[in-house]
């Protein structure tokens, strides 16, 4: 029985997942998450070390650590990095095995992924010039609103009448919000507005890079059901979300480290040593 | 009536003299723009040392012109900068105006008249909510940034112009043990860059003066010049270009005659 742990170092948040094989079968024994802050090698021991905990285990007995997200590259005791896309891709498709497309929505990139047949990775369109309908627009809305950012989604839900906001920059829309609040405009109104501005913007990513029949919403803003509520009215598929939305990248990489390890100890090939 | 600052400026000529800057005002627009407008219309009065009334003539300008209420006529920000930078730096061709919310560039003719102009509102990027969101993530003034970014030698290097990513730029390069004012200078030449090429869909001709708030910043001027190869004018008035504009404009209005009471006393 192998252990293998996912590390996905994202822009705001570092997820961490301990997945185990039995019988052939992969499934999460631990999740751990650190705030990134700007020393990505500390927040990844970190998530690490909650997931390990999380699985009852030591830190010692993880034998592989495969990293994802825009800080892959940062960890040194990692064995294996994989971009966002694969994992992501990955993570979706193991949860949901007909999964024709992923929409991550992540605090500072919004990515459209369409699937193949097979679950691979047949194109991907991102937001990566700019924040605009990234989850980042979210947390600057609930900051100027002083709504707390656990129930935004909630509160959004309630609205009566979505307030358009026109500006898609997430700085400029702050002074229009200032605007709608000063006019009386409600705040879930507001606030729903906001979650028609970002699925509009997935949308669009998702025409672009193909979409077919069966979409997965993963990534922190996935857990917001006003995100998905906006999504689905637009794209008039059904749109499925994982429990645990955050780790899908994580479980991905975890996914495809043990791929490797698995395909390593059946060459016989020796796994290099742990950089700690 | 700037999306973040409400300029006032009171201006006044006796028998066709070349037109004074006879007062100005500085005040926040906030959400209330109406109020903005009263309060900096007030307040340039009150510099002036003159009643509401004795005003001949009120031109508004900039996003919020259509919320002076007490105002005679309005026009658009476009042609009063053309017309302030015109005034303020005579021989001006082209105008870079960096202001709160927007960036724009604008082709003037020999007579201060607008011939073209490349407009972003689309996002922050070259605007001074960028520069004051910088100042924020480094904990410096948004006065600071400018002549700190002077400072540095090696700028870094910054791929991005989005206001949300480049704070996080800004954090990894602090984080790397960068020093603030290489960070601040690759951030000045990456915005500076952005705005030359939004520029560059007009033609460029000199002279080329910088207007709008931004203009006070000298760490962004002299980006801008690095970038254009060439030297930017810059008037001590930069920031009230636009109010200059729409002023002189009122002026020409009161010497059409079109309003016949006069407060020439307190314009003396």
């Amino acid at each position: 029985m192998h252990r293998v742990a996912g590390i996905d170092v994202g822009s705001a948040i570092t997820k961490a997942v301990v997945i185990s094989d039995s019988a052939g079968q992969a499934s999460v024994i631990g999740r751990g998450s650190a705030r990134t802050g700007v020393d990505l090698e500390k927040a990844a021991a970190e998530a690490l070390a909650g997931a390990a905990a999380g699985a009852g285990l030591q830190r010692a007995a993880v034998e592989y650590v495969a990293t994802t997200g825009f800080g892959r590259y940062s960890v040194s005791f990692r064995d294996l990095q994989v971009t966002e896309i694969t994992s992501g891709a990955r993570g979706a498709r193991h949860l949901f095995p007909h999964a024709t497309a992923v929409l991550d929505v992540g605090s500072q990139c919004t990515r459209a992924i369409a699937l193949t047949e097979t679950g691979k990775v047949r194109g991907f369109k991102t937001n990566d010039k700019c924040a605009a309908g990234s989850g980042s627009f979210i947390v600057r809305a609930a900051k100027y609103l002083q709504v707390d950012l656990n129930d935004v989604g909630e509160i959004a839900l309630r609205a009566g009448s979505s307030q358009p906001i026109s500006s898609i920059c997430a700085v400029l829309a702050e002074s229009e919000i200032i605007n709608h609040v000063s006019a009386g405009v409600a705040v879930e109104d507001i606030l729903s507005g906001i979650y028609d501005s970002l699925a509009d913007r997935a949308a669009m990513l998702l025409k672009r890079a193909g979409m077919g029949q069966e979409l997965v919403l993963i990534g922190g803003v996935a857990r917001q059901k006003a995100m998905l509520r906006a999504l689905e009215s637009r794209l008039k598929v059904p749109v499925s979300v994982p429990a645990d939305c955050e780790y899908v990248c994580a479980l991905g990489a975890a996914l495809l480290g043990l791929k490797r390890l698995t395909a390593q100890a059946g060459s016989g090939a020796l796994k290099p040593a742990l950089s700690i | 009536m700037g999306s973040t600052q409400t300029k006032a400026v009171i201006m006044g000529a006796t028998g066709g003299g070349t037109p004074r800057l006879v007062a100005r005002a500085l005040v926040d627009t906030g959400a209330n723009v109406q109020k903005a407008a009263e309060h900096g219309f007030a307040v340039a009065c009150k510099e002036a040392g003159i009643s509401a009334e004795a005003v001949n003539f009120v031109v508004g300008t900039g996003y919020g012109r259509y919320k002076i209420t007490f105002g005679n006529a309005q026009m658009t920000e476009i042609t009063c900068h053309a017309r302030g930078a015109a005034f303020l730096c005579p021989g001006t061709r082209t105008v870079i105006d960096m202001g709160g919310q927007d960036s724009k560039a604008i082709s003037i003719g020999a007579q201060g008249e607008v011939l073209d102009f490349v407009m972003n509102d689309k996002c922050a990027a070259g605007t001074g909510r960028f520069l004051a969101n910088a100042a924020d993530v480094m904990g410096i003034g948004l006065d600071e940034v400018g002549p700190l970014s002077l400072k540095g030698k090696q700028p870094v290097k910054i791929t991005t112009v989005c206001t949300v990513f480049v704070e996080s730029d800004i954090l990894s390069y602090l984080a790397l043990g960068k020093k603030p004012e290489d960070i601040l200078n690759g951030v000045h030449l990456a915005i500076a860059r952005r705005t030359v090429s939004l520029a560059r869909r007009v033609p460029i001709e000199p002279q080329i003066t910088m207007t709008g708030g931004v203009a006070r910043n000298l760490g962004m001027v002299r980006a801008l010049e690095q970038v254009l190869g060439a030297t930017l004018q810059v008037s001590t008035e930069a920031h009230f270009t636009g109010a200059i504009g729409a002023a002189l404009f009122a002026l020409e209005k009161t010497e059409q005659g079109s309003e016949s009471h006069i407060g020439s006393s307190a314009h003396a």
